[in-house]
């Protein structure tokens, strides 16, 4: 049960990911030769008193994650007493789930003995087991 | 922190309070006004996760680019954003920055740059227009305050206006169809990062009946990723792509059981096969389905990868209208609607049903509306007539309400203006943005009702408990239903439904009864046992 609600929600990180790989970037040394963002764009002369701040500049005077947000917000709205973004979020369907096999797609009314996943057909059985079963996962 | 009275103001009285602190400023700026009411312009900029839409008013569409810094394996040199991309000639393997965390701009430093091109030259000087700008439902405060920085102390806009995308499409939707401003209509707004339904009851958001649900563009593109890549060529690279893919071959069915036999038929029988060529960013740039008939193709295509899609192109979008499919614990849009207008008022439930627009890029699905009809028919009682409204551009819909929106009379009152920035700070300014178009006004409705039943519960607590009627049952009855009142919003939707006043307010009548520390726990206990099958009742 503790895997499945682990595997679950690795999966769920997984669909939110903005990327699967790592940035090709990375390995860059950062030199004076390589263009900033700045040097992409046109400067805009508007800005008169103060120097423009940097793209850095609010990045760290706002830097704060999707769960700090979340939280501050939601301690906010309960001094406040006002709807917030926690309580917006769907309940819990009234239907039941419907099981699709994890190999092929099509309905998959059997589920894996060692890992619950669904399949539809022994041949789906096979793939699966030799694939994504996470029996011998951690 | 410092507390606010939690103002609940209508637009009417928003507005004549704008006029009040207007006049503090000066006369100069009224006279500026009335000149500028002939021809009043602004920058439109509705900033969404994956694109921003942004025009002037005068524009009769926006231009849409991509919100994200994107660097590619080919390139090193060089980052591209927006829609830069078009000038990079292998766009395999694109790496993603986002500036937005599910839905929520938390990347500062993607943001900042993507924004600045956008108000550079190449797009949309903004000019000394006024400039309205998109947020999401429930913006955090430190995104607000980060966002007025930036607007005012950054691109120095000489004046702002701030509110959510559907706020806009509605007003666009009401002007359309030529229906007063009252109209009661549902808003479903189905993005990249969420999809929120969103009644509107008068003109204002009625925020009782907003739902969430956190399928969005983004996971079902992840997804299609995902079962591509484990039942035919690794592709987890490659969201870029897969999203074209899902963009030009998925769509939406009206009976997945129906569609899956289809989908198993082998050979001509079966009509939902498509090969689609993916690009090679060679001779290919863009992948297309492949059509069987065109052989003068087939040359070009020899030495491309060729992705066969089969029952992916409808199971993928099914998990709008089912999460449960991947595990989600979420109903699904079309049930999520039922349960945003049966949580409205009785009176309103009909006529809201009657006005359903469906607006973001996952209506794009062919066959998304008619889906969304019929599911929401099934469920809804059959005396209520439906209608569900698809405009032809789902993307640039709320884009285009701004047009309506600057029509508004006294829309220059709602315009924030630098000097007011400077003069009241964020905190006020932001609370004139939220409070806009939204109504917190019902949640007195529900009040009394919990009011009641907390009577009720005292009333099966004195006796069940204690084992005796209470002498300060009826002095406990009023401590209790003011707190209750005040923790009404809470209970009422997050779910945990721990009564947190009940708990802590015996410290108060503490010294009246005289009732041990454990007798208290006990009913602490209980409560949350009553509470399940009470908090049935509403919604």
């Amino acid at each position: 049960m503790k895997l499945l609600k682990r595997r679950h929600r690795k999966v769920m990180e997984l669909l939110e990911s903005d990327n699967y790989h790592d940035d090709p970037h990375a390995d860059l040394v950062m030199s004076k030769k390589i263009p900033k963002f700045d040097d992409n764009l046109e400067h805009r002369s508007t800005r008169t008193k103060k120097k423009e701040r940097t793209a850095e500049y609010y990045q760290i005077k706002y830097r704060k994650n999707f769960q700090q947000l979340v939280d501050e917000d939601r301690s906010e709205a309960e001094t406040n007493k006002r709807v917030s973004y926690m309580d917006i979020q769907c309940e819990e369907s009234l239907m039941p789930p419907r099981h699709f096999c994890a190999v092929c797609g099509f309905l998959g009314q059997y589920s894996c003995l060692s890992c619950g996943t669904r399949f539809c057909s022994i041949r789906c059985m096979d793939t699966h087991a030799d694939t994504r079963c996470l029996k011998w996962a951690a | 922190m410092s507390t606010f009275e939690p103002r609940t103001y209508s637009r009417l009285s928003d507005r004549s309070k704008a006029k009040r602190r207007r006049s503090s400023i000066g006369p100069n700026e009224s006279n500026k006004e009335h000149r500028k009411d002939t021809n009043l312009r602004a920058v439109i900029v509705d900033s969404g996760a994956y694109t921003i839409k942004v025009g002037l008013s005068t524009d009769e569409n926006p231009t849409i680019l991509a919100n994200c810094i994107m660097k590619a394996k080919s390139e090193r040199k060089r980052l591209f954003i927006g829609n830069q991309i078009n000038e990079c000639r292998d766009c395999s393997g694109l790496y993603f920055l986002l500036p937005c965390e599910r839905g929520y701009i938390t990347k500062w430093d993607v943001q900042k740059p993507v924004w600045d091109y956008v108000f550079s030259k190449n797009i949309c000087p903004i000019n000394d227009n006024p400039v309205i700008v998109t947020q999401p439902l429930f913006n955090f405060k430190s995104i607000q305050d980060c966002m007025d920085e930036i607007f005012f102390e950054e691109y120095e806009v000489p004046s702002m206006f701030r509110l959510n995308p559907t706020d806009l499409a509605r007003l666009k939707y009401v002007e359309d169809h030529n229906l007063s401003d009252k109209v009661p209509c549902v808003i479903v707004d189905t993005g990249f990062s969420f999809t929120h339904i969103i009644p509107y009851i008068n003109g204002n958001k009625y925020l009782n009946g907003v739902r969430r649900l956190n399928v969005g563009g983004k996971l079902l593109t992840n997804h299609l990723k995902d079962i591509i890549s484990y039942r035919q060529y690794n592709v987890m690279e490659e969201t870029y792509v897969i999203n074209q893919v899902k963009e030009d071959t998925c769509y939406v069915v009206k009976d997945v059981k129906e569609e899956l036999k289809k989908a198993a038929k082998s050979g001509i029988a079966n009509d939902i096969i498509r090969n689609y060529v993916l690009p090679d960013f060679n001779n290919i740039r863009r992948g297309y389905i492949q059509d069987p008939n065109n052989t003068n193709q087939k040359e070009k295509e020899e030495n491309c990868q060729i992705l066969r899609l089969n029952n992916e192109r409808f199971i993928v979008p099914e998990i709008l209208f089912h999460p449960s499919d991947i595990g989600m614990k979420s109903m699904g849009i079309a049930e999520a609607v039922v349960k945003a207008i049966y949580c409205c008022p009785k009176d309103q439930q009909e006529n809201l049903a009657k006005n359903i627009v469906v607006i973001g890029g996952n209506c794009k699905f062919p066959g998304f509306k008619e889906r969304m009809y019929a599911e929401l028919r099934s469920q809804l009682p059959h005396i209520w007539d439906i209608n569900v409204y698809q405009p032809d551009d789902p993307i640039s819909y709320s884009w285009k309400g701004g047009k309506p929106l600057l029509k508004t009379p006294d829309f220059k009152s709602f315009l924030v203006t630098k000097e007011e920035y400077e003069e009241l700070g964020s905190t006020i300014i932001q609370q004139r943005f939220n409070t806009w178009m939204t109504d917190n006004s019902l949640v007195k409705e529900e009040q009394k009702k919990t009011i009641e039943e907390y009577r009720y519960l005292d009333k099966i607590k004195g006796r069940t408990i204690f084992g005796k009627q209470e002498n300060g049952n009826s002095t406990e009855i009023k401590t209790y239903s003011d707190t209750s009142s005040s923790t009404t919003m809470g209970q009422e939707n997050s779910g945990s439904g721990t009564p947190v006043s009940l708990v802590d307010e015996p410290e108060s009548t503490n010294g009246s009864e005289e009732t041990s520390q454990d007798s208290f726990e006990q009913i602490s206990e209980l409560d949350t046992g009553i509470n399940k099958p009470v908090k049935k009742n509403y919604c």
